[in-house]
């Protein structure tokens, strides 16, 4: 009690400068606060106006997070008394996280209805795990990183078990509820650990106690490594992916589509941030730990999918293998800057491949159960072929084929692996994703197959809906430039990760 | 005396773990997560008076606050599970698996 009263009082107060710096960050929460509002007085049958909305809000604060990456310049701020960053790093994950969030909005509509699953909430917690991955990317102290973690995670959970009556879609949802809180606790024991070893809990203050030479600190070590399980959770690393599968097939896959990409993009910018920039005087603790991981990931993501007989299995043990490539530039990132930058480029490109692989799934998922078992899309390609190309073309991206945006991330990641002198890691890269290839193509070559004479159609596929149509086309189209325009996204990333840490001087 | 501190909450944040491994009832489960994050508070507030710094204070009241947040969704879900007929034992959930 006498240390509280003690404190000196505070006699700074946050002004407009730090507002400024959280703006998009403040559009998407008041939108998601504006949002149940509007669900009380917009009648059941006008629902799709809610999702319009929800649109306007989201390219509101796309417009404010490009602004912002030209006001905040190459250097960057923290606002707010250090808590949060204003720099390119997190408006660059911003964009591809709205981005996301935009393209779900544009399937969301159709599918829920066909699903009979078109409630109101679904657009407010849409906006607030928004909100949460947006300030988990742009967090610099060990608070906001929490409190970001846990906003997102608490709204996907509900969105997991969106559909009600649903068995499967409430197994998923407590499945990972439960094992979302068991990681949230491991992490924040590391973050108790190494805010009790350094006396600090913002990034760049942690940063200049780390880099005191003394002796090892053991307890901070373990901090460290607590915290990188948590977050190996969020981003679906093995030996951490356990739940991934089920939450990805159990979840409504529009939900998926979502939490299956901007997910493991906030998460992986505050990877980024906070081991390549905070703990980088620790890297040679943590860097074994990383490169394990990310070798486990690789190998079991790659080799569950093969087995698989459900896309959104195979795409979730895919996401896990995916999760593993982006790790090995994680994992060299405090010695080549080339790490972060293939970290980055991979990122979206995997966001706008991913989403894209996921939204095909969402337009063509119809009345009763959603698309899921292989055989729900045999002969696609006869029936609607201008889908079928678009999924095709987001497998051959996720499996690194050239001129697609997969090729170039996968090209940066083992670039910087043999840059940083670790070239066995680059090979486990390319063996795995050469394995990879089959259950890619597996899926892809099922959609020209013919149906016999006489056999039923596997599948009622629905008409694709102008909005639907338009977001497969869009994410094509995004996998197609980033695949090609590869100058234009390195430049960007490069930019980016000028300054991850601000303050940190 | 501060080392202690780190000792008892190392014991309780174990046994929340082990609770969490081998318990089958969600809600024992649930209870599980709680000791954990208890114990994390403990580790944060005994840092704070150790090191004389209030930061560790105010981030335990926010863990305090998420738990009670997670709690309140958990238990939603585990009401509608309920509902749907199932026994409350999580090695049920194996839905997907089969």
């Amino acid at each position: 009690m006498s240390m509280i009263a003690g404190l000196p009082l505070a006699t700074a107060t946050p002004g407009g400068g730090d507002l400024v710096g959280l703006l998009p960050e403040v559009i998407v929460a008041v939108g998601f606060v504006a949002l149940m509002l509007m669900d009380l007085v917009v009648p059941p049958s006008r629902r799709s106006w809610l999702a319009g909305a929800t649109a306007a809000v989201l390219a509101g604060a796309f417009a404010m997070s490009v602004w912002g990456w030209f006001d905040a310049g190459p250097a960057g701020r923290t606002v707010y008394f250090g808590a949060v960053a204003y720099d390119r790093l997190s408006a660059f994950v911003n964009c591809v996280v709205l981005v996301s969030s935009l393209v779900t909005v544009m399937i969301s509509p159709g599918y829920l209805n066909r699903r009979g699953l078109h409630h109101g909430e679904y657009y407010a917690l849409l906006l607030a795990a928004t909100v949460g991955m947006m300030l988990l990317d742009a967090a610099t102290s060990l608070m906001v990183i929490f409190l970001a973690i846990e906003l997102l995670s608490i709204s996907l959970y509900i969105l997991s078990g969106f559909a009600r009556d649903e068995e499967r879609s409430q197994e998923a949802a407590i499945k990972y509820l439960l094992l979302g809180s068991f990681a949230s606790a491991f992490m924040l024991f590391g973050m108790a650990l190494v805010y009790g070893e350094t006396g600090h809990t913002q990034l760049a203050q942690i940063a200049l106690a780390m880099s005191h030479p003394g002796p090892l600190d053991p307890l901070l070590v373990g901090g460290v490594i607590l915290m990188f399980v948590g977050f190996a959770f969020k981003v679906s690393a093995a030996p951490f992916h356990f739940w991934t599968p089920d939450v990805y097939q159990g979840a409504p896959v529009a939900v998926t589509t979502f939490m299956s990409v901007a997910t493991k993009v906030a998460a992986f910018a505050v990877l980024i941030r906070v081991f390549d920039d905070a703990f980088a005087s620790y890297y040679a603790h943590w860097s074994s730990v990383v490169i394990a991981v990310a070798i486990i990931s690789m190998v079991v993501g790659n080799l569950a999918a093969l087995t698989q007989t459900s896309v959104k299995r195979m795409l979730a043990y895919s996401g896990i293998a995916q999760a593993g490539y982006i790790l090995i530039g994680v994992a060299v990132g405090v010695a080549v800057p080339l790490g972060v930058q293939g970290a980055l480029y991979y990122l979206a490109a995997y966001a706008v491949t991913n989403i894209g692989a996921f939204a095909v799934v969402t337009v063509m998922s119809g009345h009763g159960e959603d698309l899921d078992s292989y055989d729900h899309l045999r002969g696609l390609w006869f029936r609607r072929p201008y889908v079928a190309a678009a999924l095709g073309f987001f497998l051959l991206s996720l499996g690194g084929f050239p001129v697609t945006a997969g090729f170039f991330g996968k090209f940066l990641v083992f670039a910087a692996a043999i840059a940083a002198h670790n070239v066995a890691l680059a090979i486990w890269g390319i063996g795995t994703s050469a394995v990879s290839i089959f259950y890619y193509l597996r899926v892809a070559l099922l959609m020209f197959q013919r149906r016999e004479e006489g056999e039923e159609q596997p599948y009622a596929w629905p008409r694709t809906s102008l909005l639907g149509g338009g977001a497969v086309a869009a994410t094509a189209a995004g996998t197609l430039i980033l695949g090609t325009a590869v100058p234009l996204l390195l430049t960007v990333v490069q930019l980016a990760q000028a300054g991850t840490l601000p303050g940190a001087t | 005396m501060f080392p202690y501190i780190l000792l008892t909450a190392g014991f309780l944040f174990a046994v929340g773990v082990l609770g969490v491994l081998i318990r089958r009832n969600p809600l024992v489960v649930f209870m599980s997560i709680e000791l954990m994050l208890n114990a994390v508070n403990l580790v944060l507030v005994g840092y704070s008076s150790y090191l004389n710094s209030e930061e560790g204070q105010i981030f335990a009241f926010m863990v305090i606050v998420v738990a009670a947040a997670e709690v309140v969704v958990g238990l939603g879900l585990l009401t509608r599970v309920f509902r749907i007929g199932r026994e409350l034992d999580v090695d049920d959930l194996d839905e997907m698996q089969q």
